[in-house]
């Protein structure tokens, strides 16, 4: 009876080590994805433009690209000029275009007479 | 909270170091004295002055960093793994990679056997997406659009439908703060051949095609141009629920006693094709007593977005039922689809008040009329209330015919038509 016991004993402890082992790898199964990603192109890099020594006796230029508010906001920040750095000379232009498309002839016409662009972005 | 926005869109560009300063937002709709207060203020980003870093940014010498010339690599790995299946589900959706549902995880198995829907090389290229204009253009082949099919749990049969969807490099979610929605209709036999829903529920989740085909242009939206990123290549500030599936529906070409949309397009009958369409939302109609469906369509239509130049957004896509289609040409005299839209076109005007007090009107348009580009500048002489057309064309007023004749509705949404790819040349 009590060899029949152990037996019994015996075969439980086997049979659950058993299960233990299947479960444990079942929860081990690894595997591999393909990246859904596209590929993003190489980006050549634009160095900045030289900056200024200084402001005075310069010309900045106040880009407006019609973002709504982007004009009166410009016309407040040369008007801070004129109040603050008054040799700071301001020009007002507006991009013409839509807001994310070149205007060409204001960067000559920039880049002719002006030292330095601001820009108003708005989203 | 355009910080990441600025920052990647300057990285983008090949400027990581370009130098900006923030003001509060928003500037949009405030007075000129608040403006003032913005520019005498602090930067809300940094705490620090405006005018400081104005003039700071203007004068302070630049970095080596700065100064760099060459190219920026961005390589992206093929595998993903090897991890378990509920840690892969979990990247997956932390990467920002899926729609927010699990998706059907794309090991080399499943992409191999969506290959197989098509005869086309794995390594070809498919085409170029970018999320809006502004955003850089990404590459994708064949392999790179059947791992989002995978994603979306398409079938190998479907994958011509999903890479003339992907050939045409229209983005599914469209950066705007406005949330795009986007459509896309199938024609001809490839409907039958696969499956489609053009009947009963089309427009509802009813059918397995329709569904996955739909959601696997939002996941190659995401995943093959970068798209979908909140706050950086996605700004639609309440989002559109249309995203999920893009309203994928095939058109009812059995019972539609017009000329199914394609055909309309200058394809033939037996040609398979995808048509995509771009807008906002849809409107549904609740039928009409008097079974006077057009007068129905102008009166409801009259809401939508009026044609603006620059974003040459605008248009309209009607869905009538067959029963509504069917009346329509036979008791309302419209024996072809164009004179439905040429009679939308003439019977939806709007006052020139209301179109120059249009958001995107005022901001594309004036500008054009400002600078003499008719009909616009003429447009900007008219009194107030004199009526002008609201769609620039009756072309662009597009019908396509879905639904299973349980009753006589139709649907409508301000979407207008990007264009078509066949089919047929991905199988």
């Amino acid at each position: 009876m009590k060899k029949a016991a152990n037996g019994l004993f015996v075969g439980v402890f086997l049979l659950m080590s058993f299960l233990i082992v299947c479960t444990s790898g079942a929860q081990e199964v690894k595997m591999t994805a393909l990246n859904p990603r596209g590929n993003p192109p190489a980006i050549p890099l634009v160095p900045m433009a030289p900056r200024l020594d200084t402001l005075d006796g310069k010309t900045i230029y106040f880009v407006d690209v019609r973002f709504p508010g982007g004009k009166s906001f410009l016309l407040e920040m040369m008007d801070w000029f004129a109040k603050n750095m008054p040799m700071v000379k301001t020009v007002f232009r507006e991009k013409a275009g839509p807001y994310m498309d070149a205007d060409p002839k204001l960067w000559a016409e920039i880049k002719r007479n002006g030292d330095a662009m601001i820009m108003a972005i708005g989203h | 909270m355009f910080l990441d926005l600025v920052k990647t869109t300057a990285y983008k560009k090949g400027m990581p170091n370009q130098r900006f300063t923030f003001v509060p937002h928003p500037v949009w709709g405030k007075s000129a004295s608040v403006h003032r207060q913005y520019v005498e203020g602090n930067d809300p980003i940094s705490g620090k002055p405006v005018m400081r870093e104005v003039i700071d940014a203007l004068t302070k010498p630049l970095t080596q960093e700065e100064k760099k010339t060459g190219f920026l690599e961005r390589k992206e790995p093929r595998l993903v793994g090897p991890d378990t299946a509920d840690n892969l589900q979990q990247l997956f959706l932390e990467n920002g990679w899926t729609d927010g549902l699990p998706i059907v995880l794309p090991t080399e198995k499943k992409v191999a056997e969506m290959l197989k829907g098509t005869s086309r090389r794995p390594d070809e290229l498919v085409g170029k997406m970018r999320p809006s204009p502004p955003h850089e253009a990404w590459e994708y082949t064949v392999e790179k659009v059947a791992i989002n099919a995978v994603m979306a749990g398409a079938k190998p049969e479907y994958f011509p439908v999903i890479l003339a969807i992907a050939s045409t490099g229209a983005t599914s979610l469209f950066s705007s703060t406005t949330s795009f929605a986007r459509m896309v209709v199938v024609n001809g036999p490839i409907r039958d051949q696969i499956g489609m829903n053009s009947g009963m529920g089309a427009m509802g989740p009813f059918n397995h095609a329709n569904a996955t085909i739909g959601r696997a242009w939002t996941l190659l939206s995401k995943n093959l141009s970068g798209g979908g990123i909140l706050g950086e290549t996605y700004l639609g500030s309440q989002g559109n629920n249309l995203s999920y599936n893009n309203v994928c529906l095939a058109e009812n070409e059995m019972t539609n006693p017009w000329k199914p949309f394609h055909v309309q397009k200058g394809f033939r009958p037996e040609q398979s094709v995808v048509s995509l369409f771009t807008g906002w939302g849809i409107i549904h109609s609740f039928g009409s007593a008097k079974k006077e469906f057009h007068k129905q369509m102008a009166g409801l239509m009259g809401s939508f977005c009026p044609y603006s130049s620059g974003t040459s957004v605008s248009g309209a896509l009607v869905l009538p039922d067959p029963l509504v289609a069917k009346d329509l040409k036979e008791a309302q005299g419209f024996d072809t689809k164009e004179k439905l839209s040429e009679w939308i076109y003439k019977n939806t005007l709007i006052s020139v008040e209301d179109y120059w007090n249009s958001g995107l009107v005022d901001t594309f348009t004036l500008p054009q009329a400002q600078l003499g580009v008719e009909p616009f500048a003429s447009w900007l002489k008219l009194p107030k209330d004199a009526l002008i057309p609201r769609f620039l064309s009756p072309k662009e007023i597009n019908i396509v015919v879905v639904g299973g004749e349980t009753n006589a509705f139709w649907q409508a949404g301000d979407f207008r038509y990007i264009g078509s790819a066949l089919v047929d040349a991905w199988k």
